[in-house]
């Protein structure tokens, strides 16, 4: 183990807002959108990398995505993904949620014991 | 992408993971990586290719398609290695749907349908109503009086149905007309479908029409029957009665006018109809039917429509009888399903018919719900081991529902198929006779339903008890068990039992059912008619127009008469103006001496004007004094025959031979001198109580006889050949327009059409839930024998012969059938309550019927018994011990 931070284990039910904000900054296939989440967290993030798939045909079905075939850096087929409308309020929705639940949390971690 | 192109997905979903872990490689190996150590670690950190694959597919929605596809794959596999068990399943279920639809079909068409006209919801009849209940429409100038000043109602119009006389290029013949106010096709928004429908120009001037002159719209089966459907039939000019008329339009045949099933041939404007009619204040042969303006209640109309009715009533001459009777007041019934005459006639016998195929689909229903137990037993072991291996109990419920709706989609489709075959059928036989029923039986949208919400009803009902139970398996224990002793096999027989009892029950119902109807019918037929029915020969005929009413044309009557009777083979010929149950009728009012009528109906008989031979040629029997002769002319004396019912009313026990007879509305009053009485006869139909009739010679007849009828008694072997030559004979003599050839025989068929249709469909039913009991019961006794194997063995080794084994099987199949009859008596007595209107000379309870379905089904449960019987006699008793 070469790094001093172990590995963060992604909390339940993250995987898909983290897909989709990497899919906000730019279309990617799905590879792509591995490189860009481990870019983001600086490689902290364990995902299996197979888990990738059913989350981008989940949110695909659901429509917060959308998928298009198209050629890649290395001139091979693959299939990139971009947010769609939905998608975009989807996450800015997820956003907000996300830093009012954190920040409760941090309140709640950080309190100090009150001085009698 | 659509779910259905399943090849796409998987190729695409293989090319992006495999791009995926491509791709990865590559960055290993750019990064220094040996390609082979790189491979095995893009595929550890991949994970499982297959494993993700499937989830991809559940994330897509997928999964639920596959399982449904496996099941169905299975589904079918199994109903192939099983042809005896899928046959027999998916023909009953054919035979109960197909009888299902096929009879719904029948209530679609007579019952629920609308007429395809604008807005049915606010169409009213507008009709006279007495203590005797609805009258038809007011007099034509009490129509007008409606039409202009009614606020109530949007449009008005009105239509009277009369057979007309047309010539076509010289030909003349009797057709099957309405008159129509110009309006009427307009405010329905009927449509033509060539040419112009009428309009209300063509219906201003009496006698005249309207610009275009006198004109006529034709139906499209008329159409292509009389002209072959050539389009050049517009704008010709055909002869209608004295004058003539311009076809110019041809219309849709259901919707010529608003009576359902009566086809119509021909439509004119009512200003072409008879001038006296139009202008009689009490002449009552008009149909109303008016649209309510928006938001105006009903009973706002009716109550306008009656107070200009009442102020109408009071210029009018009327006895106060006949007014209470039939014209009291003014009520308004839906139109848009158009007149009900032909709902009022089959809604008894349709809704019995519904019951009855109802109970053959929920036989059929207990046939392959028992064969699917019987199945779900024998795959106890399979399921057990499913189970074992991890399926879910949902998966092998919804495996099993899978089964049972597969065959009830494939019987259903069957039986559309039989219900649509079964409908032509049906049509046709409402198309025999003299009046004609014309039937739309095409299936419609509402059928098709109704046959998918049975279909799926079915499906569940015969398929959860199945699945519920396989479901229920134990798996250790299913898998331990032999083939011979399965857990629960004693239950499921028991139900099995259970279900045949049932069956037969349903049998019962049936058979005594269709036994109740057959023996109602067999009654009507036996009926005693009052007449002769074989050897009669019967047709219609009219002169040429310019003798009506002339010497010439009853000159003509006793020659045509002379010369029939000189044909071999003839015994008699008679002329009348209506013979029984050709539909005619004509009332009188009549005084008599001696006879103080209660009420104005009191002096009502029906009169029949004859040729001397008339009775004899029937075969009525003369009960006292006598016929008709030849010196009973136009100058001799004037007589009358009056039937028993007559004679009884008027004279009491008073020999009614010499009293008198007055026509009391005919001018100069004419007397009749009563001088024989005939038999009673029926009439108009087989039931009900005979009616009063006189009848009078037409020589004496008080006004102009032109349309006749004539009856040819001849023997039987003469019958065949008697109609052309007849034909022929008539042919001779110029301008005599023959219809309606027909026999008395035949007439009285088609009088019990009703009859024939429930007793002949109910048989059917009878026999098919019959067959469906008997396979049941095979297949019990059958299983039966078979788990109990062991204990014949035994019982046979103890010494019990081979005969008590076979008399213990078909004692059983008899106990079942017991137990099944018994469970069938209170629904047959339910039946024949509801069915009462239905039946004739029979009671609810029927002995005969009841005991002739309980012999059929006990001989038909010994014959379902002997097979599994001798099966059981024949066992070996050592190797049934083995075995055991």
């Amino acid at each position: 183990m070469k790094e001093l931070n172990p590995p963060v284990e992604l909390v339940q039910g993250t995987l898909d807002m983290l897909i989709l904000k990497a899919v906000s900054l730019g279309n990617l296939h799905g590879y792509g959108v591995l490189l860009r989440i481990q870019q983001l967290t600086g490689g902290q993030l364990q995902i299996q990398q197979g888990s990738l798939y059913p989350a981008l045909y989940r949110l695909e079905r659901q429509g917060l995505i959308a998928s298009e075939w198209g050629e890649s850096e290395n001139k091979r087929k693959a299939k990139f993904y971009s947010l769609t409308a939905i998608g975009r309020k989807r996450l800015k929705a997820e956003t907000e949620s996300w830093s009012r639940f954190s920040a409760l949390v941090a309140g709640i971690l950080g309190a100090l014991p009150e001085k009698p | 992408m659509k779910i259905f192109r399943r090849h796409q997905f998987e190729s695409e979903m293989e090319t992006e993971l495999g791009f995926h872990i491509q791709a990865y490689i590559e960055d290993l190996v750019r990064s220094g990586m040996d390609p082979a150590e790189a491979q095995r670690r893009a595929r550890v950190e991949f994970g499982a290719v297959e494993a993700t694959k499937d989830e991809c597919r559940q994330a897509w929605g997928l999964q639920r398609l596959d399982d449904l596809r496996a099941d169905l794959r299975y589904t079918f596999r199994a109903l192939r290695q099983n042809p005896l068990f899928s046959s027999i399943a998916i023909l009953s279920l054919a035979i109960g749907i197909g009888a299902n639809t096929a009879i719904f079909g029948l209530v679609d068409a007579v019952m629920l349908r609308l007429l395809p006209v604008r807005d049915p919801g606010r169409l009213v009849f507008i009709q006279n109503v007495g203590s005797q209940g609805a009258n038809g429409g007011p007099p034509y100038p009490c129509f007008e009086l409606f039409r202009d000043m009614a606020h109530s109602f949007e449009e008005m119009a009105a239509f009277s149905r009369s057979n007309m006389e047309i010539g076509i290029n010289g030909d003349r013949e009797q057709v099957r007309g309405v008159y129509v106010s110009g309006n009427f096709y307009s405010m329905l928004a009927i449509k033509p479908l060539m040419g112009r429908a009428l309009s209300a120009a063509d219906d201003q001037t009496v006698g005249k029409g309207g610009p275009d002159g006198p004109v006529a719209v034709i139906s499209r089966a008329f159409w292509r029957q009389r002209f072959g459907g050539n389009p050049a039939v517009l704008g010709t000019t055909i002869r209608l009665f004295d004058s003539t008329a311009t076809i110019v339009g041809i219309m849709p045949s259901e919707v010529m006018s608003l009576e359902p099933g009566r086809p119509i041939d021909i439509a004119v404007p009512m200003m072409l109809s008879d001038p006296a009619s139009l202008r009689d204040r009490g002449a009552w042969w008009l149909d109303v039917v008016a649209r309510l303006k928006p938001g105006i209640q009903a009973e706002r109309a009716r109550a306008e429509s009656d107070a200009l009715f009442q102020g109408f009533m009071t210029k009018l001459t009327i006895s106060p009888d006949i007014r209470r009777i039939a014209f009291d007041h003014i009520e308004l019934a839906p139109a848009g399903a158009g007149m009900d005459s032909l709902r009022k006639t089959f809604s008894k016998p349709l809704t019995a018919l519904l019951i009855l195929a109802g109970l053959v689909l929920l036989a059929a229903c207990v046939t392959v719900a028992n064969l699917m137990l019987a199945r779900a037993t024998a795959r106890q072991k399979e399921f057990a081991v499913r189970l074992a291996i991890g399926a879910g109990r949902g998966r092998l419920i919804r495996q099993t529902l899978t089964e049972a709706l597969v065959l009830v989609g494939v019987g259903a489709t069957l039986g559309t198929i039989l219900a649509l075959r079964g409908e032509s059928a049906l049509a046709a036989y409402f198309a025999e006779g003299n009046n004609q029923i014309i039937l739309d039986l095409s299936m419609s949208g509402r059928v098709l339903l109704y046959t998918l919400a049975v279909s799926i009803l079915t499906g569940v009902a015969f398929g959860l008890l199945p699945a519920l139970r396989a479901a229920r398996v134990d798996p250790a224990a299913g898998m331990q068990a032999s083939s011979r002793s399965l857990s629960g096999s004693r239950s499921s027989l028991r139900l099995g039992r259970a279900l045949v009892a049932l069956q037969v029950g349903l049998s019962m119902v049936l058979l005594a059912g269709a036994g109740l109807f057959i023996h109602s019918l067999r009654q009507l037929e036996s009926v005693d008619l009052g007449f002769t029915r074989q050897g009669i020969l019967t047709m219609d005929v009219a002169p040429e127009r310019a003798l009506f009413g002339s010497q010439q044309w009853l000159t003509l009557q006793t020659e045509i008469l002379n010369h029939i009777r000189r044909m071999p083979g003839v015994r008699s010929a008679a002329w009348s103006t209506m013979t029984p149950l050709n539909g005619r009728d004509r009332g009188e009012v009549l005084d008599v001496p001696g006879f103080s009528p209660r009420i104005e109906t009191d002096r009502h008989v029906h009169l029949v004007a004859a040729s001397p031979e008339y009775v004899t040629t029937l075969g009525i029997p003369l009960l006292l004094g006598r016929t008709f002769t030849e010196r009973d002319g136009a100058n001799a004396p004037k007589v009358a025959m009056i039937n028993e019912t007559t004679a009884r009313f008027y004279f009491g026990d008073a020999n009614p031979i010499g009293r008198k007879m007055v026509f009391a509305t005919i001018q100069g009053t004419p007397t009749y001198e009563v001088v024989g009485v005939v038999k009673d006869s029926k009439h108009q139909s087989l039931r009900g109580k005979p009616w009063r009739f006189l009848f009078i010679p037409i020589q004496q007849a008080p006004d102009r006889i032109n349309r006749l009828t004539l009856s040819v008694r001849c023997s039987n072997d003469a019958m065949a050949s008697a109609a052309p030559a007849v034909k022929q004979i008539l042919g001779t003599r110029s301008g005599l327009l023959i219809t309606n050839i027909s026999t008395i025989e035949r007439q009285v068929q088609f009088s019990l059409m009703k009859e024939r249709l429930v007793s002949t469909l109910s048989t059917a039913f009878g026999a098919l839930a019959l067959i469906l009991a008997c396979i049941g019961l095979y297949g019990v006794l059958a299983y039966g024998v078979t788990r109990r194997t062991g204990e014949i063995g035994i019982r046979m080794a103890l010494g019990a012969t081979r005969g008590e084994m076979v008399g213990m099987v078909l004692k059983e199949a008899i106990r079942l059938a017991a137990i099944g009859i018994v469970l069938g008596i209170p629904p047959v007595l339910a039946l024949g309550r509801v069915s009462s209107a239905l039946l004739y000379g029979v009671g609810a309870f029927d002995v005969p019927a009841f005991t002739i379905a309980v012999a059929v089904l006990l001989t038909f449960a010994v014959f379902a018994g002997i097979a599994p019987a001798f099966r059981a006699g024949r066992l070996d008793p050592a190797s049934a011990l083995r075995c055991g």
